[in-house]
């Protein structure tokens, strides 16, 4: 809880710095501060998986609102579907009740604490594809690992943060904390597929610092 | 939780050393009236002769090799009925439960599957999933245990990385005699054995019967039980006839077959079955001493190990079923040169066959060894004695091997001895890391044996199961490498007075190659493809401390200590690096980097482990009694956080103590009757230690003749 504390007030202070620099060089543009909150329990039901097709809707969800959207809407960032996270950006992949991708976000995973990552990386980024999802599925290829019998559990990877640029150009990390509803600490694997996560959503597009 | 645990664990620290006190005040009352007893006892200290350290007896008190003896006295006294329970109480070693239930040894820090666990010199075989059940083995007919630690395949071939356990069975005295002993306790828990020994001339015949059964016990409420009831039985005849006095021949016999319930639940719907093993296994050994240098032995030795286990559904249709066969045949010639009192040599010769029939295999495999080995034992200057040793091993699946040995032990004075040794270890890749073929069919993953990828992933991608392949199959055209080890050991003895002996030994263990799972190929069902392949770097390394002290003939007391440290260097490297170095705190789920030191090492390896056992004779009454503490401080068995290994964040199972107390009385010579309790203080962790029942109280009565 510190941590987050501490890196919400450096952002702030990076973000008012920055909104007195960028005051200099372009006077009209009001530059909005650098949020950070936490999304709890976002439900991403399957039907089938476990070695049978999946199949269902994903649950969208938007960055700039920090909200869940319609599932008609195609004002979204990313969407979960059990333990497979889609970006609106790239192609369908290919599986069942996949979303039409109509925006143009891609997305990395790097290596780090939360607080660590201060800016975006420039470059690196990928989109969905025929080939495969932006962020891998499968245990240790992208967010979790997968802990086999007896317990079954997904469990999120520590030190991966995905960051996302958005279709509307804004910068956003995200560090997935728990597949399992109220983020239990030791989850016994009853009431899974609800995401908890911490995002930073840089409000000013094209500005990469976080 | 944790602190009713620790208020426990703090509660049994005071009642052990309140029993202790109040058993040495019990006889500190009759110590004056054991002083005149006579010293018919010293006649029985006999010096300890090992075999397993040089395949040569050896006084175990000269040789230059970290090693030791439990006699049949200490089994006797402690009313132990398996394996497991006797090794359990000894320095450095612990069984560890494995999720099939087996029981295996840690050795030096090193996993059951490194250690080679022998009948009179010949393996067992039966490791299914790498573990061998040590609770497998009856002690009613053992002579002693032997433990000779460190690598020691310059001897022995695979598996004896960590050391070699080797049982010697009881060789029968003139005449007829027999015993029959029967031990009862919690959970319906009986032992029984028989044993009936005949010699007279050249014959010689022995049998050994034991039925061992339980209830089996429940740590966790609901649900199946964690042990479901079982019976075994071991039969173990043996026969020995010597031709004249330069030749001799024995055939032993052993059959072990156990019948236990199998039960599980699957989806809210009861499954049950059985789950049965039988094994057999015969040697045939000749000896013949062609004159007072040559001593030459031929042994034939054969046994097979078959499991089978099924499930069904309520409806009676099957829900699973396995099985496992395995087969080793043993034919090895050994010989002895000894050119005088201070040289001698040995060497053997031998091959070993093997097959399996399993389940999941994606054939029958064959393996074949061929193997020579040779040993120079030497004594220089009185004072110094060398043993260089090698082996060599030709196999048909895997790299040949070339495992030598050197060990020297000086004795600085007639008190104080230093010894050194250091040699090479391996393991064969198992039939299981090499023909895997599974496919779990509620989850849908596949595992194959890194001989089986080249066949079956194209299989596979042909199906359309393949989605993408991460490791190029061009990888696997080289064999797979055996685990291998250099083990180093440096020891002290000291024996400052004649009552009282001291040991140290200092160890490290640098594994190499060691045998890991990797995904190789993701599926189009989301699951990936598993196999084998040689990764970590590891080491064991730590100190071992060993007092004996005989204060007067009545009472000893012994005790140990092992210190243990036990890395995988790759994760040092990594944590040292800054990668991977992540864990997640468990209150906020938030990242936090890791520090070199927040690593706590490999899973399942505790730092300290410590016992302390007091025997008291009260030979006038034909009573004794002892008290046996084992310590095991904390130690973590899974990673929570997702960095694949052990770190400060993840959680921790507490240290504990286990208290075993018995007493055992003579009644007109030929009659024993045995009263005790095992885990005195109740001790139990239902959520991590499923082979810590609680509390045991038992009675045994053992009947001479």
């Amino acid at each position: 809880m510190k941590t987050i504390h501490f890196n919400f007030l450096t952002l702030l202070f990076i973000a008012i710095s920055f909104t007195s620099c960028s005051n200099d060089d372009d006077a009209g543009t009001i530059t909005s501060p650098v949020v950070t909150s936490r999304a709890e329990n976002i439900p991403a039901p399957q039907q089938g998986g476990g070695g049978q097709p999946a199949s269902g809707d994903f649950t969208k969800f938007s960055f700039s609102t920090g909200a869940v959207v319609a599932n008609d809407s195609n004002d979204w960032d990313i969407a979960f579907r059990g333990s497979t996270i889609a970006i609106n950006g790239g192609q369908v992949t290919g599986t069942t009740d996949e979303p039409a991708r109509t925006g143009t976000t891609e997305a990395i995973i790097v290596d780090g604490t939360f607080a660590s990552i201060t800016s975006a990386p420039e470059t690196g980024y990928t989109q969905d594809s025929t080939t495969g999802f932006s962020i891998p599925t499968g245990s240790g290829n992208g967010w979790y690992t997968y802990t086999g019998p007896p317990n079954h559990l997904i469990l999120p990877i520590a030190g991966k943060v995905i960051v996302f640029k958005t279709s509307n150009g804004n910068y956003a990390k995200v560090e997935i904390l728990s597949y399992y509803k109220d983020a239990p600490t030791n989850p016994d694997g009853t009431d899974s597929r609800f995401f908890t996560f911490n995002y930073t959503y840089n409000p000013n597009v094209g500005d990469r610092n976080f | 939780m944790h602190s009713i645990r620790l208020l426990r664990m703090i509660l049994n620290k005071k009642h052990t050393i309140l029993l202790l006190i109040l058993f040495l005040a019990s006889f500190t009352f009759s110590q004056e009236i054991k002083k005149e007893v006579n010293d018919s006892t010293k006649t029985n200290e006999l010096e300890e002769v090992i075999i397993s350290a040089t395949r040569t007896k050896r006084q175990l008190s000269s040789l230059p090799l970290p090693a030791q003896i439990i006699s049949k006295k200490e089994i006797s006294n402690t009313n132990t009925v398996r394996l497991s329970d006797i090794l359990n109480e000894q320095t450095g070693i612990i069984t560890i439960s494995d999720f099939g239930g087996g029981e295996g040894v840690q050795l030096q820090g090193l996993d059951s599957q490194y250690t080679l666990i022998l009948i009179d010199g010949v393996p067992l075989v039966g490791r299914s999933a790498g573990t061998l059940d040590l609770s497998r083995v009856t002690v009613g007919n053992i002579k002693q245990i032997e433990i000779v630690k460190g690598a020691s395949s310059s001897l022995y071939g695979s598996e004896a990385l960590g050391g070699v356990i080797n049982i010697i069975t009881e060789t029968p005295k003139n005449g007829f005699n027999g015993h029959l002993n029967h031990r009862t306790g919690t959970f319906d828990t009986h032992d029984t054995s028989l044993g009936l020994t005949y010699k007279k001339n050249k014959l010689a015949i022995s049998t050994h019967i034991n039925r061992y059964s339980s209830e089996g016990f429940d740590l966790i409420e609901g649900g199946t039980k964690t042990v479901e009831p079982f019976e075994n039985y071991t039969f173990n005849p043996k026969i020995s006839y010597k031709f004249n006095s330069k030749t001799n021949a024995s055939l032993s016999f052993r059959y072990y077959l156990q019948d236990q319930d199998n039960v599980a639940i699957s989806n809210d719907e009861l499954l049950t079955g059985d789950s049965k093993l039988r094994e057999w296994n015969s040697h045939l050994k000749i000896n013949h001493q062609f004159n007072s240098k040559w001593d030459t032995y031929l042994e034939l030795y054969a046994t097979r190990y078959k499991a089978d286990e099924f499930l069904n559904t309520p409806d009676g249709s099957s829900f699973d079923s396995s099985f496992f066969n395995q087969l080793l045949i043993r034919p090895e010639a050994r010989a002895t040169y000894t050119l005088n009192d201070n040289h001698q040599f040995t060497g053997g010769i031998g091959w070993n066959h093997e097959t399996l029939d399993r389940s999941f295999f994606s054939t029958n495999p064959t393996f074949d060894s061929q193997y020579v080995y040779a040993q120079y034992d030497g004594n220089y200057f009185e004072d110094l004695n060398v043993i260089v040793g090698a082996r060599f091993d030709n196999h048909s699946e895997y790299q040949s091997q070339f495992s030598p040995k050197l060990a020297l032990r000086y004795n600085i004075t007639h008190k104080i001895a230093i010894k050194g040794s250091v040699g090479y270890g391996y393991k064969a890749p198992d039939f299981r890391q090499l023909y895997f073929d599974f496919t779990n069919s509620t989850v849908g993953y596949t595992v194959l044996g890194y001989n089986a990828v080249q066949t079956r992933i194209p299989e596979l991608q042909q199906q359309g199961q393949i989605n993408t392949i991460l490791v190029p199959i061009s990888n696997f055209n080289d064999e797979l490498k055996p685990e291998s080890s250099v083990s180093f050991n440096v020891g002290f003895q000291y024996t400052p007075v004649s009552n009282l002996k001291l040991e140290a030994n200092l160890f490290r263990n640098n594994i190499s190659d060691l045998i890991d799972t990797r995904v190789i190929a993701s599926k189009t069902n989301g699951q990936n493809v598993f196999s084998y392949y040689n990764v970590n770097k590891v080491y064991t390394q730590g100190a071992e401390f060993n007092f004996n002290w005989k204060p007067f003939t009545a009472l000893k007391v012994s005790g140990g200590y092992q210190y243990l440290i036990a890395k995988d260097k790759e994760v040092v490297n990594d944590l040292e690096n800054g990668i991977n170095a992540f864990a997640r705190d468990p209150n906020t789920l938030v990242t936090v980097q890791l520090q070199k030191s927040d690593y706590f090492g490999l899973f399942n390896r505790s730092k300290h482990m410590a016992n302390l056992k007091i025997y008291y004779d009260f030979q006038k009454w034909g009573l004794n009694t002892n008290i046996r503490t084992t310590y095991r401080s904390k130690y973590g068995l899974s990673d929570s956080n997702g960095n694949g290994y052990l770190d400060t964040y993840d959680p921790f199972v507490d240290g504990y103590f286990i208290t075993d107390w018995a007493i055992n009385k003579t009644l007109y010579k030929h009659y024993e009757l045995g009263l005790g309790i095992d885990n005195v203080f109740d001790f139990t962790d239902p959520q991590n230690i499923s082979n810590i029942s609680g509390q045991l109280f038992y009675g045994k009565l053992r009947i001479q003749f």
